[in-house]
């Protein structure tokens, strides 16, 4: 198992995909954290378009930007699956391991021990750029505070979960194209209608179990306007997506013919 | 270097007993059976969509068949051990991710295997693509992509080898290199399972050769045997006259072309016939050999199917 599991960071390694995908999350979470540095407690039309950075809501806002990386987790997992189908490297991986549940237990750790990494250096990159800004314009430089390690903490596990949704994801669309289109669609658009549109559905949904881990209560601005889940009920939820998203990787591509 | 066939005596044989596939309702294969033996090359020959890659890829447990199974060294393919120690398979050349080099394409194998990646830079070296070793494979031939779908076969050593086309895309050079190489682990005792639609590829390498169409197995005999039983090319001013003689020597006689096409008799009993019969010869070639004949026959039969 150790060895497939290091034949699959290998695999990772060697091509620049997660490169891209590392860029992606880290300039995603700082587009958006320099979006709130540049509004909070900023006077727009008489009044503020954020609250200040003495507001602990904003600053859990600044660091749950952190998060904004999940969905090139997701991908990540996607093309961590459907790649081999597409190149056909998944002859490979089955010839030599034909017990083809191993092959996909492996993968499964991989990409959720990637997922981890990734986002602890979106989380890194993001505390690198928030605490300086808190500093300058007077807000908390605390990291024990204002629920930041559970935001923090919450974020590394909610990418390393999000590779799996897209593992289980890829498997059982196995068209690589495809299988983004629906998660960009699925993020972008069904979730974040859900979110604002029903909001008591949309606590359930992977974002929502994200909002909750990350204190992000409110759409925009960290209100608590939204039907949110406790942080722990969160976790477990997101949890419950990565497992069921695991077996469906598991089931899907260990019967399926290659050829 | 090449790969360790040293134990040839022991069972390394390929049994393939009643496979069947069927997509929906297209019978892909079926029910074919045959064996591959130690110290020989076996050539799988038959035309496109005659079912040989699927059949290849039953035994190698990718696609699940609909009846039937194949033993390798008296074992499914699933249930080996360490199977690339065992078997080394190249399918398709397309088996590779364009971004990867070829060095860590095969690393990957390496790692999971648990086969030292020393062996990764020996079987570049083995397979002529040491200078490409760090080159992404985007870049490749079809004909370096096929070696290194070789490369990645031999990395075990195995004594059983399961190659689908590999001739494809190789160069004249590349064909002459594979065919020494497939040549020189079967003399070492491996067991070489080779498919192809290209008759030549097949014909200067193999001893024993499986004839495939249409997912049934329609012939199945040693090289040699296939190839004595060649057509003769006879032209003659008296086409009836000799036709009757031959046929009454025990010939098979066939009219084409201008020509009768005659099987089961040799070129001295062809004279004779004519001789007999009183007819004049304008030509006499052993046009083509026995394989080639029945391989075109078989080939021509499909494609009029087809079309
Ligand atoms: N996955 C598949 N789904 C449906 N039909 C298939 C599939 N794979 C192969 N076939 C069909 O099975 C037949 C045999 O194909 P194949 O084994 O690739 O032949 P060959 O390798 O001899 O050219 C063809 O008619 C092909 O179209
Ligand atoms: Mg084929």
């Amino acid at each position: 198992m150790i060895r497939l599991i290091q034949a699959e960071l290998l695999k990772i390694r060697s091509t620049r995909m997660w490169l891209g995908m590392l860029g992606l999350s880290v300039g995603f979470a700082l587009m958006g954290l320099v979006f709130y540095i540049a509004l909070a407690g900023v006077e727009m039309d008489g009044r503020e378009a954020l609250p200040p950075v003495t507001d602990p809501d904003t600053v859990r806002a600044f660091y749950a930007n952190a998060s904004g990386g999940v969905l090139f987790m997701m991908i990540l997992g996607i093309v961590g699956i459907t790649g081999e189908y597409r190149h056909g490297t998944i002859t490979q991986a089955f010839l030599v391991t034909p017990r083809r549940g191993r092959v996909l237990a492996a993968k499964l750790v991989s990409y959720f021990l990637f997922g981890l990494a990734f986002g602890l250096v979106t989380v890194l990159a993001t505390v690198a750029v928030a605490l300086p800004a808190l500093a300058i314009r007077g807000g908390s430089t605390s990291l024990l505070d204002n629920d930041v390690p559970m935001i923090l903490g919450g974020t590394v596990l909610a990418m390393g979960l999000y590779a799996l949704v897209g593992l289980g994801l890829g498997a059982l669309i196995r068209n690589q194209i495809a299988a983004i289109l629906v998660a960009i669609g699925w993020v972008q658009l069904v979730e974040a209608i859900v979110t604002v549109a029903l909001p008591q559905v949309g606590q359930w949904l992977p974002a929502g179990a994200v909002r909750a881990i990350t204190r992000t209560t409110g759409g925009f601005g960290g209100m608590g306007e939204l039907d949110t889940l406790p942080p722990w009920g969160g976790t477990l939820v997101l949890v419950g997506y990565g497992l069921v998203f695991a077996v469906i990787a598991m089931v899907t591509a260990v019967r399926r013919d290659i050829g | 270097m090449l790969g360790d066939c040293r134990d040839w005596h022991d069972v390394s044989v390929i049994e393939v007993q009643e496979l069947t596939k069927t997509f929906g309702t297209v019978r892909a294969v079926d029910g074919v059976s045959f064996t591959a033996r130690p110290g020989e090359v076996t050539g799988f020959l038959g035309p496109n969509g005659a079912g040989k890659t699927t059949t290849l890829r039953m035994m190698l447990g990718l696609v699940a068949p609909t009846s039937g199974r194949a033993l390798i060294n008296g074992r499914r393919y699933v249930d080996l051990e360490r199977p690339v120690v065992e078997v080394g398979a190249a399918l398709e050349a397309t088996g590779f991710n364009p971004g990867r080099s070829a060095r860590d394409h095969l690393r990957v194998a390496c790692t999971a295997a648990g086969l030292p990646t020393r062996r990764a830079d020996e079987a570049l070296e083995t397979t002529g693509l040491k200078e490409a070793a760090d080159r992404r494979v985007l870049g490749f031939s079809l004909g370096m992509r096929q070696r290194l779908a070789l490369a990645e076969a031999i990395l075990g050593e195995p004594r059983v080898l399961i190659l689908d086309e590999p001739a494809n895309g190789l160069d004249p050079a590349g064909i002459r290199w594979l065919r020494d190489f497939l040549r020189h682990l079967a003399d070492i005792g491996c067991t070489v399972l080779v498919s192809s639609h290209v008759l030549a590829e097949v014909e200067q390498v193999a001893d024993h050769v499986v004839i495939v169409a249409r997912g049934r197995v329609l012939r199945d005999a040693p090289l040699a045997e296939l190839v004595r039983g060649g057509e003769l090319k006879v032209g003659t001013r008296q086409p009836e006259q000799l036709r009757r003689a031959l046929e009454e020597a025990g010939a098979t006689v066939r009219f084409e072309d201008d020509r009768l096409w005659v099987s089961g008799v040799d070129a001295e009993q062809v004279g004779r016939a004519a001789l007999d019969a009183g007819a004049v010869l304008t030509e006499l070639v052993e046009e083509r050999s026995g394989l080639e004949h029945v391989f075109l026959e078989l080939t021509r039969a499909e494609m009029g199917e087809a079309g």
